[in-house]
């Protein structure tokens, strides 16, 4: 409202002043928006454009050779190479994993959470829910590492020497390359979200009017009904942030992989973002050109997905 | 024309040398340029490649950079420090072996730093080189040090006749036991001659519930497939410098690896805790909490190891296993130092490696152990070992001169831009037939060149 009285008004005074004041109110804002946009250009535009024409090219970073233009070279070859897809798949089963138990699991703790009537317990539980999130990820990926460890981890020492379920011969082997490292890792990273993601569902439960599950209520509405119809729909837009958000991270998780993978083909772990990494990174010329279509194709992969879910996950109302 | 410029080049290099030495001053080197007929371009020139690092030499001081790991199994690199004053000591920004940051500023024709420690020729010298990292240390080291180095090690350390790699730190691959768990087991207290000792042993030590485990191994192949390659022959090396994965004794390693997995720990295969899962591998759990007997790897995996038992004396050490007829070599590399081409300070630079790898202390502590590490890693000269055979120090070890005499024997793997990629490549590939979905051992070696092969071509 403040907004469009003091347009508004520019529009009158502009009006009344003439059209080089006009030009010079517009080149202010223009300059005032300056550093932001040299910023948005340097820091997003910028790489992403660099990155395209990167893969056009056969630009090798340890050769000192000129790179020259392949044009759709490197796209026909990432396409046609069985570890671009191989690589792509595993990225989206990891996030298959780990996507509904970032929404699921946080939205249940949210509306257990948002029923506890007394203020000091509820402090304490989100208190507590949050400390994973303050734990930097370095430290998180070496406790579980600990964690998981097939040999001297606690997870182990459980199943062996706690409930005799497994053998030091055939006990879970969690992370390095065998079909268990992606749930292993899935649940790392939930446990890891839960307080953050947690928190976005208390703050859009905060804002729906308590009269309206009341009013449901009374109607005769059961809780779950009242979850279902009243509650759920006035948390979708909060949901689609965080499906389309944790979508791309989940997509585009590389620091993990790494860690508890390595650059082992095989490994589940060794998704798109290692491949190009790999090829940009560690194998033979280090071929930048070719790691930049690999993750082209990736990001346009991503974008994709993310149109769907936000279709799909958009507020009815 | 070409011998003139020839005739400029070597006047212009000598030129240099001697500002460089302080025997002219910049005066006299842009006078004598002048008189020598250089002309202003030559005078640029020179004054580009030459003068530029020795006037920028005033301005900042001797800059080494040093991969961490390095630093923490060594302090006594702090003392060296000491005796130069200025010096900018640094830690290098190369995670995970990570050489990027080099060679950006390389592309950019600088250096933040003038040398760097931590280079391991067959993992990274060939690349530093063709990015133009780096450059010989030919002109800098003296010919007494270029002398002394070990022929196999100065071998390592060379692409094209010239060094590259000046060589500090020397691991060597060969064979570590539990004394404690063997005498448990009734296995005699000494190193299993051939590879059919070590498996009996191994078993036995299973069979007795000496231990859980017998035996085991690091399954990155520069540490398993190489070395009992080279057990049985060295000659298993391509023209272009490629290992040989589909050669008889490589076959025969990756057999004897699949045996050895009936007694070692289950999660053998599986990839380390760091650096990429290069390091802090399962193996090294294993031995650590000593539930395996045997092991082998460079010496200085089973001595850090044995720092965390009750009795870190029970680690005995030995040479590895040999097949019947084989060769009997091992697999060694050193970790050096590189001279970075756009970096400054050259001369000093050299003055201070040489520092750093004749110092006394940092080998009696590599050797002995201090209370941050027992690295275990020996010096690349022949002198030092010449002095410790003349006059030997009542704290040197027996396994040191296992390690010498090992060297003699060893060769490293064979430079190549594909030197450790070829077997992070082939890993997956040959484990198909560790873990029993691949019959025939030469099926998967030979699916293992194709994949590297299709790398190379690539480029």
């Amino acid at each position: 409202m403040a907004q469009t009285i003091a347009s508004d008004q520019a529009g009158v005074h502009s009006n009344r002043l003439g059209g080089r004041a006009f030009l010079r109110l517009g080149t202010g804002a223009w300059l005032l928006l300056l550093p932001a946009l040299a910023f948005f250009v340097g820091y997003q535009v910028w790489p992403i454009v660099r990155v395209l024409w990167l893969s056009f090219t056969d630009y090798k970073f340890l050769s000192n050779d000129p790179s020259q233009w392949v044009g759709l070279a490197n796209y026909v070859e990432a396409l046609g190479d069985p570890l671009m897809w191989q690589s792509l798949w595993r990225a989206a089963l990891f996030t298959m994993m780990f996507l509904p138990g970032t929404i699921i699991l946080p939205l249940l703790l949210a509306v257990l959470i948002d029923r506890v009537t007394n203020r000091r317990l509820a402090t304490i539980y989100r208190v507590v829910l949050l400390i994973p999130a303050v734990i930097p990820s370095t430290l998180i990926f070496v406790l579980w590492k600990w964690m998981y460890n097939y040999q001297v981890g606690p997870i182990n020492h459980f199943l062996v020497n706690t409930t005799g379920l497994f053998t030091l011969q055939n006990a879970p082997q969690w992370l390095g390359g065998t079909p268990l490292t992606l749930p292993s890792i899935a649940i790392m990273e939930i446990w890891w979200g839960l307080g953050y993601h947690t928190i976005f569902f208390l703050a859009g439960l905060a804002a729906i009017p308590k009269d309206l599950p009341d009013a449901a209520r009374i109607d005769g509405a059961n809780e779950w009904q009242v979850f279902w119809h009243v509650v759920r729909p006035r948390l979708a837009p909060i949901m689609m942030i965080l499906v389309v958000l944790r979508f791309g991270t989940a997509m585009a998780v590389i620091d993990e992989y790494l860690i508890f993978g390595g650059f082992n083909r095989a490994s589940p772990t060794y998704t798109w973002t290692i491949f190009m990494y790999d090829q940009a990174f560690k194998t033979g010329l280090w071929r930048q050109g070719y790691a930049a279509a690999i993750g082209m194709i990736g990001a346009v992969a991503m974008m994709i997905v993310m149109v769907l879910l936000i279709r799909i996950f958009r507020p009815r109302d | 024309m070409s011998v003139r410029k020839e005739e400029e080049h070597v006047v212009q290099r000598a030129l240099r040398r001697q500002l460089l030495q302080g025997t002219i001053d910049r005066r006299q080197f842009l006078t004598r340029s002048m008189v020598a007929g250089l002309g202003m371009a030559g005078v640029a020139a020179a004054t580009k490649t030459g003068i530029g690092p020795a006037f920028a030499a005033d301005d900042r001081p001797l800059t080494p950079t040093f991969y961490q790991w390095i630093e923490n199994l060594h302090p006594g690199i702090a003392t060296v420090n000491g005796e130069f004053p200025g010096i900018n000591y640094q830690i290098a920004p190369v995670e995970g072996f990570g050489i990027e940051r080099f060679v950006a500023e390389a592309k950019a024709g600088e250096s933040t730093w003038d040398v760097y420690v931590g280079q391991t020729p067959f993992v990274e010298m060939t690349a530093m080189k063709e990015a133009g990292v780096i450059e010989p240390w030919d002109d800098y080291m003296p010919k007494e040090v270029l002398d002394d180095i070990i022929p196999s090690i100065r071998e390592e350390n060379t692409i094209d006749g010239k060094m590259y790699g000046w060589p500090f730190l020397l691991d060597v691959i060969g064979t570590g036991w539990h004394s404690g768990l063997t005498d448990k087991a009734g296995v005699a207290d000494e190193a299993p001659a051939t590879w059919d000792d070590f498996l009996a042993a191994g078993q036995k030590v299973v069979d007795s519930k000496a231990a859980p485990w017998g035996a085991t191994f690091d399954s990155h192949g520069w540490r398993s497939v190489a070395p009992i390659t080279h057990s049985m022959s060295t000659d298993v090396y391509t023209p272009e410098g490629l290992f040989d994965f589909t050669s008889e004794p490589a076959i025969e390693a990756l057999k004897l690896m699949k045996t050895i997995m009936a007694m070692a720990n289950p999660d053998i295969l599986l990839e380390g805790a760091t650096d990429a899962g290069v390091n802090g591998t399962p193996d090294e759990v294993a031995f650590a909490a000593q539930r395996v007997a045997l092991y082998f790897k460079y010496f200085n995996a089973p001595l850090r190891m044995a720092a965390n038992w009750d009795d870190p004396t029970l680690l005995h050490l030995g040479p590895l296993p040999k097949f019947p007829n084989g060769e009997g070599s091992t697999v060694f590399w050193t970790t050096g130092c590189a001279l970075f081409k756009y970096g400054q300070n050259k001369e000093k630079a050299a003055e201070y490696i040489k520092a750093l790898t004749y110092d006394p202390q940092i080998w009696k502590d590599s050797i002995v152990g201090t209370p941050s590490g027992h690295p275990g890693q020996l010096p690349p000269y022949k002198s030092i070992y010449a002095d410790w055979d003349a006059n030997k120090p009542d704290w040197m070890p027996p396994f040191v001169g296992l390690v010498r005499g090992q060297l003699d024997r060893a060769k490293a793997i064979t430079n190549n831009l594909f030197g450790l990629q070829q077997f992070v490549i082939g890993k997956p590939i040959w484990e198909t037939y560790l873990k029993g979905e691949e019959s025939d051992p030469k099926v998967a070696m030979q699916k293992v060149v194709d994949a590297v092969q299709a790398e190379v071509k690539k480029g």
